[in-house]
């Protein structure tokens, strides 16, 4: 039985004589009917052939017709003008300018790249390997992984409080008087820090000597107070923090070697079963080794800035300045 | 009127003062024993527009005058100290700020006595003088003076005789550094790390002398 038997006809008014069936097979289509607009051109034709004497039919077929041809019309013109529009030949577009990088000088590049060698205080700049500061302690004390332990948390406590206290102190004096403040300040700084190391390390904090309160004037915590130029607070943390980063890395290193060397252990652990180098443990053995150490250290990182430097130099070799 | 017992105790201090003064130039030396004031000796003996005495002679007198201050400190002042401090604060605490102070008296009596010099030596000696005060050298011997206990005469000595040992690593640091400046030194080894192997060098040998 076909499908279209069961349907019952459209009652509605708007569908009358024409009525939309669809196969089950058919692809469903658009029941969109378009309605050509009437022009006021259409609707005056509509009204003299009234007058003409002409069937309402007549006329709305006429006019339907002559809207169809004014749409169809202007459907043309307006595809014809995109089509024109598309197929012109549209002038060669100039791809858009990219926006340029501030253009530096080899002057400013080379100025940037020792600038960042002077601020890296972990390696290209370390305050003991290639500064040679804080070498009474390390030299005297960092005898063992302990001992390093010790000396590692008494710098963290004392270097950028110091300078920070030093700083805010400077800037209410005018910066006069650098070294009194410095040294009185890491003297001050010192109470609080013996009480917390003491509290970590207990009565293991006397083995350090005089090595231990002998740090308020060591170079490598006041060594500011030699530049005349005074910094921020901001600053000074920044570069307390770098430098103590510096510091530490240097003391567990050395204190690691010379136990390796002069007993065969790394912090109490058993690594070799004898001492290959027992004078490690003294202070003479302890001048060659760090002398030996800095050595390697300024080869690697003189030969990475030797690099970085070369690395300017070609990449700026076209600029002047 | 000097008896001969008076006369035997005036000798005996100069001889022990004298031999303070040489424990502390040679077998106790600052620098080569205990590597107290490397960084800033290293610093100077790079440094050309600084000459040795511009800054050892504040070192020197710095040194002999907070010798005895520092003894002061340690016979009559710590031990108020210790008294008055609460439990939970021990003297070790307040003993580098008790030995500055010594020093920082010592710096202001020798910036007065460097009135005395003539005004070419008293301008460069006062520039370098508070750099020179504030070194691990000077606090360093002020706490080894009161960890040892010594008595006024030791402590001076031991002070003067540091001062001296300072000077004395200094001209050898600096001769060194000259035949060091060789071309024939590998560029690795230049500056610190030479430097830091030749006073290791020197400290082996005053180890291997002294014992």
């Amino acid at each position: 039985m076909p499908i279209e038997q069961n349907r019952k006809p459209s009652k509605q008014p708007g569908a009358t004589g024409r009525r939309i069936s669809r196969r089950k097979n058919e692809p469903e289509r658009s029941q969109t009917v378009i309605i050509p607009q009437l022009s006021p051109e259409v609707l005056e034709k509509a009204r003299r052939a009234a007058a003409a004497g002409k069937t309402p039919q007549q006329i709305e077929r006429e006019a339907v017709a002559a809207a169809e041809e004014e749409a169809r019309t202007r459907a043309i013109d307006t595809g014809a003008v995109r089509a024109a529009t598309e197929t012109a030949p549209e002038p060669p577009r100039e791809p858009a300018p990219k926006p340029r990088p501030a253009r530096k000088t080899r002057r400013e590049a080379e100025e940037e790249l020792y600038q960042s060698i002077h601020d890296d205080h972990l390696w290209l700049n370390n305050p003991v390997m290639v500064r040679g500061l804080g070498l009474a302690p390390i030299v005297a004390m960092d005898i063992n992984g302990d001992y390093a332990l010790m000396l590692c948390a008494a710098a963290a406590l004392l270097l950028t409080a110091t300078r920070v206290l030093a700083v805010a102190i400077c800037h209410l004096t005018g910066n006069r008087f650098r070294a009194v403040v410095y040294t009185f300040s890491a003297a001050i700084v010192y109470i609080p820090a013996y009480l917390i190391l003491y509290e970590l390390f207990g009565s293991s904090l006397t083995l350090l000597g005089v090595y231990l309160p002998m740090m308020v004037v060591e170079p490598a915590i006041i060594k500011r107070l030699e530049a005349p130029e005074m910094e921020t607070p901001g600053e000074a943390l920044r570069r307390g923090i770098n430098n103590t980063i510096g510091l530490c890395v240097s003391i567990l290193l050395v204190g690691a070697l010379r136990e390796l060397l002069g007993a065969g252990t790394v912090f109490g652990r058993t690594v070799l079963h004898f001492a290959p180098l027992p004078l490690a443990a003294q202070p003479a053995g302890g001048f060659l080794l760090l002398g030996f150490l800095a050595a390697a250290w300024t080869a690697v990182g003189g030969a990475y800035v030797h690099y970085k430097q070369e690395e300017v130099r070609h990449l700026y070799a076209d600029r002047k300045h | 009127m000097l008896t001969a017992s008076t006369e035997l105790t005036v000798l005996q201090a100069v001889a022990q003062f004298a031999f303070y003064v040489v424990l502390a130039v040679f077998a106790e030396n600052v620098v080569f024993s205990r590597a107290m004031g490397v960084s800033r000796l290293i610093k100077l003996v790079n440094d050309p527009e600084i000459h040795t005495w511009q800054y050892c002679t504040p070192v020197i007198l710095v040194q002999l005058g907070s010798a005895p201050l520092g003894w002061l400190a340690m016979t009559y002042v710590s031990p108020t100290l210790r008294a008055a401090l609460p439990d939970w604060l021990p003297i070790a605490a307040l003993r580098p700020l008790i030995y500055l102070c010594c020093a920082a008296v010592a710096m202001a009596a020798v910036w007065l006595l460097l009135g005395l010099l003539p005004a070419a030596w008293r301008r460069p000696c006062r520039e370098q003088l508070p750099i020179a005060t504030c070194t691990c050298s000077v606090l360093g011997t002020l706490l080894l003076c009161a960890g040892q206990n010594y008595s006024l005469l030791q402590s001076t000595a031991f002070g003067l005789g540091s001062g001296l040992g300072y000077l004395f690593a200094v001209l050898v640091v600096d001769e060194g550094r000259r035949r060091l400046g060789s071309k024939d030194v590998p560029a690795a080894f230049r500056g610190l790390p030479s430097s830091l192997i030749y006073i290791g060098v020197l400290s082996l040998a005053l180890y291997a002398l002294v014992g």
